[in-house]
């Protein structure tokens, strides 16, 4: 009874089992961001869950990389009606990407979050910089 | 490239936006769309598409990791992704009808920000309660 009691009034474990308007808003910034622009859309979810909604940075993250499955689908259907979807190259990418999110999962739940942040964040301004040298 | 030494690239090439997936918690979609219109030549629409089949497998295969070493909450991740899709559909629908170069400088934009407040925070703050 004390368990479900505190379960029901504390916030944080209330976030982590109902999907509130905070998340509704995340979820549908991160999907108009996935669709948009091809990427899982956790580069947006992420800061929004960490800064906005308070989540771990790590907590945040696994939340984001979930989300991503079902986003993702959503993106490949309305961008497969269209013939944009290349299988073959996909499919080579898959075949290393997967094994590599093995090892990147491995290193993420022994991970200092101060370190993910900074290394998340250096990706990021590199990212930035690629895409403007690019255009 | 092309041909077999294409396809070398993109496997190892995967590798790397996979560990990024894992890691970091996203698809590798920004490290995978330059890349497939760099090296492989597809157009930025297409790039787009191909990141995000890619994105599905690592993301599964990153949040089963992840689940076996009891980090987060898959359920409440797929509900949240759920709602999020409808803006996918938005999104891609929106990418379909933009021209891709202005989209790309607006996002550089963005990321640089977030990036830059990601560092910031990283170097100067504690754990957030």
């Amino acid at each position: 009874m004390r368990t479900l009691a505190s379960v029901a009034t504390d916030g944080a474990h209330g976030r982590r089992l109902r999907v509130d308007r905070q998340l509704v808003a995340i979820g549908v910034i991160g999907g108009l961001l996935s669709g948009l622009l091809g990427v899982g859309g956790g580069i947006i979810m992420v800061p929004l869950l960490v800064f906005w909604a308070g989540y771990g940075q790590r907590e945040a993250h696994a939340l984001s990389l979930g989300a991503i499955i079902p986003i993702s689908i959503a993106g490949i259907a309305t961008y497969g009606i269209a013939g944009e979807v290349r299988y073959g190259p996909a499919i080579a990418l898959a075949a290393g990407s997967i094994a590599g999110a093995q090892l990147g999962a491995g290193m993420l739940a022994k991970i200092d979050e101060r370190l993910l942040k900074l290394i998340f964040g250096l990706f990021l301004v590199g990212v930035a910089v690629l895409m403007v040298v690019r255009g | 490239m092309s041909g077999p030494t294409l396809y070398v690239a993109l496997v190892a090439f995967g590798l790397l936006a996979g560990v990024a997936s894992g890691l970091l918690g996203v698809g590798g979609g920004t490290l995978m769309v330059p890349f497939l219109t760099l090296a492989a030549g597809l157009s930025q629409h297409q790039a787009e598409a191909t990141s995000l089949l890619v994105i599905l497998p690592t993301a599964i295969a990153g949040t089963l990791a992840l689940r076996r070493r009891g980090v987060g909450n898959p359920g409440l991740a797929l509900r949240f992704g759920v709602i999020g899709s409808v803006g996918a559909i938005a999104g891609a629908l929106l990418a379909l009808a933009l021209p891709a170069s202005t989209l790309r400088l607006v996002f550089a934009a963005f990321v640089a920000v977030v990036g830059l407040r990601l560092i910031r925070d990283g170097l100067h703050s504690g754990e957030r309660a």
